[in-house]
């Protein structure tokens, strides 16, 4: 313990001149020291410090909240237009379809006009053909009917030497011969049927 | 060797809330590894039960300076 | 520095660091008519300014997209404000306290944090007085909210009277509850501050000056005053956290304190 003694001549501690404090001893001026010191600075941070972060805050949590309503704005306008879009596909692809029916039903009916037109062309032609054959046929007996007629009397004439040159006998005799023919075929064609 | 008794008596009186206070975080511990997302409910709680247990050893150091 | 001189003042037939460690009233720093200005009320108003300089330099242009100091200090305030203000007191009421909250957070670490920043190396708040007036003051605040809005009555009927309890436990109950939520609140708000920075406090003075003073002592003194060095390094970083607990811990209490003021049955 001699080392204690010795350093104990070194500087005397705080003790030395008054009774030691109670740590728990109020002191009035620490007290209202430090009541004041927290007051003004209590005063300071609600009046220059708080005012401007809350405000801060409050900017930054509209700015964030616009942003969102704007991004929902333009989601909601871009659902919009898609729906539009859509609505006028939906549009175009029925018209088109309408369109495509009125074409099948229009070429339908075009080919079927075409076809009666067609039945009527051939049926009408068939039709003058069969009046041109007629005609021809008329013609072609008629002339026949003359022309037999000239050569046959002009084959007799010669054949019995008789001159038939006399026309108007000759036509009577044409026509007499022509008339017993027709009657025979008339008959022959009678008994055959 | 210079001393006071009442410190002896705050180091005994202090056992209880330390003690306590252990129990007290124990629990929180164990509450916080089950459900952790329970964590910010049971802090506060803890800290409450944790501030209620220390006045106790507050009590007994103002006591062992005063007395 | 002062720290100093104080520790090897303690060298003597070695002088367990005690209570005078922490009185300045004999060495003030200097003197302002007839009032001693000691160490620890320079330390509050130093406190006090870096703590107005921070916010206000970080609020000063607040904008939108924050730089470093305003993000530094939006965090800071913004931490107080959502996870002990909203958080406790409820989004409804808190607002018109966060100021207070915020003051007395940083104020009470920026405090507590001088036991540990070098040249100064004394925590504010291990002056008991000091630690009475905030905590006074946060009476005066809780019971006040609380007053103003059940009225004297339907306050302290709320703070005395326990619910879901029979009225034949009242005679025992009401007075311990009154006893405990009137009285005792601001007795342990500040005797755990300033008991808590007090011990730190003088555990560090122990350890320092002990392991001067057994390396002076010399023969074992040679392997247990650095290993008592090694303990006090290791206490100064326990002391960092206690440090921010208590600050934390009185702002909490304080916000539970406020809460329960104003909550509308218990």
């Amino acid at each position: 313990m001699q080392n204690l003694i010795f350093l104990a001549e070194g500087t005397e501690p705080t003790e030395g001149g008054h009774a030691p404090e109670n740590p728990l001893g109020f002191v009035p001026v620490e007290f209202a020291l430090s009541l004041v010191t927290f007051g003004i600075l209590l005063f300071l941070i609600w009046k220059y410090v708080a005012p401007r972060f809350e405000q801060t805050f409050a900017e930054r949590t509209q700015a964030i909240e616009g942003g969102i309503a704007a991004a929902e704005t333009k989601q909601a306008e871009a659902d919009a237009k898609l729906a539009e879009l859509e609505k006028q596909l939906g549009d175009a692809r029925h018209e088109a379809a309408r369109i495509r029916e009125e074409a099948r039903e229009q070429g339908a009916q075009i080919v079927a006009e075409m076809r009666e037109t067609a039945q009527a062309e051939s049926a009408r032609i068939v039709e003058h053909g069969k009046a041109q054959i007629e005609a021809e046929r008329q013609q072609a007996v008629t002339s026949l009917r003359a022309e037999v007629g000239a050569l046959a009397t002009g084959l007799a004439g010669r054949i019995v030497g008789e001159s038939l040159e006399d026309e108007a006998r000759q036509s009577r005799v044409v026509e007499r011969f022509l008339t017993d023919l027709e009657a025979s075929n008339g008959a022959a064609s009678g008994s055959v049927n | 060797m210079d001393g006071n008794l009442n410190m002896i008596g705050y180091g005994l009186a202090a056992i209880g809330p330390g003690v306590g206070i252990g129990l007290i975080f124990a629990a929180y511990i164990s509450g916080v590894a089950r459900q952790p997302e329970a964590q910010g409910r049971l802090q506060s709680i803890a800290i409450l039960g944790f501030a209620l247990a220390e006045a106790l050893a507050i009590i007994g150091i103002a006591l062992a300076f005063v007395l | 520095m002062f720290g100093i001189t104080m520790a090897e003042s303690e060298g003597g037939e070695f002088l367990a660091p005690g209570p005078n460690s922490f009185d300045f009233s004999e060495v003030p720093l200097f003197h302002i008519g007839g009032l001693a200005v000691t160490k620890p009320m320079v330390q509050l108003l130093l406190g006090a300014v870096i703590v107005f300089v921070f916010f206000y330099a970080a609020a000063r242009r607040a904008t939108l997209v924050p730089g470093r100091l305003q993000f530094a200090g939006e965090a800071a305030y913004g931490m107080v404000r959502n996870s002990i203000g909203r958080d406790i007191i409820g989004s409804k009421d808190y607002a018109k306290f966060v100021p207070y909250l915020v003051t007395l957070f940083f104020f009470l670490l920026i405090n507590n944090a001088f036991a540990s920043i070098p040249a100064i190396q004394f925590p504010t708040f291990s002056r008991a007085s000091m630690a009475y007036a905030l905590a006074g003051l946060s009476w005066v605040i809780y019971n006040g909210v609380g007053i103003h809005k059940h009225g004297l009555l339907g306050y302290l009927k709320l703070q005395s009277v326990p619910s879901g309890v029979s009225p034949v436990m009242y005679p025992l109950l009401v007075p311990l509850e009154f006893f405990s939520n009137i009285l005792v609140r601001p007795a342990t708000l500040a005797l755990r501050l300033f008991a808590n920075m007090f011990a730190g406090h003088l555990l560090l003075i122990l350890f320092s000056t002990g392991g001067l003073f057994l390396l002076e002592y010399g023969g074992i003194g040679y392997v247990a005053g650095p290993l008592a060095w090694v303990l006090a390094i290791a206490i100064s970083f326990l002391e960092l956290l206690v440090q921010f607990l208590q600050a934390y811990v009185f702002t909490l209490l304080n916000a539970m304190y406020i809460s329960g003021a104003l909550a509308d049955e218990h």
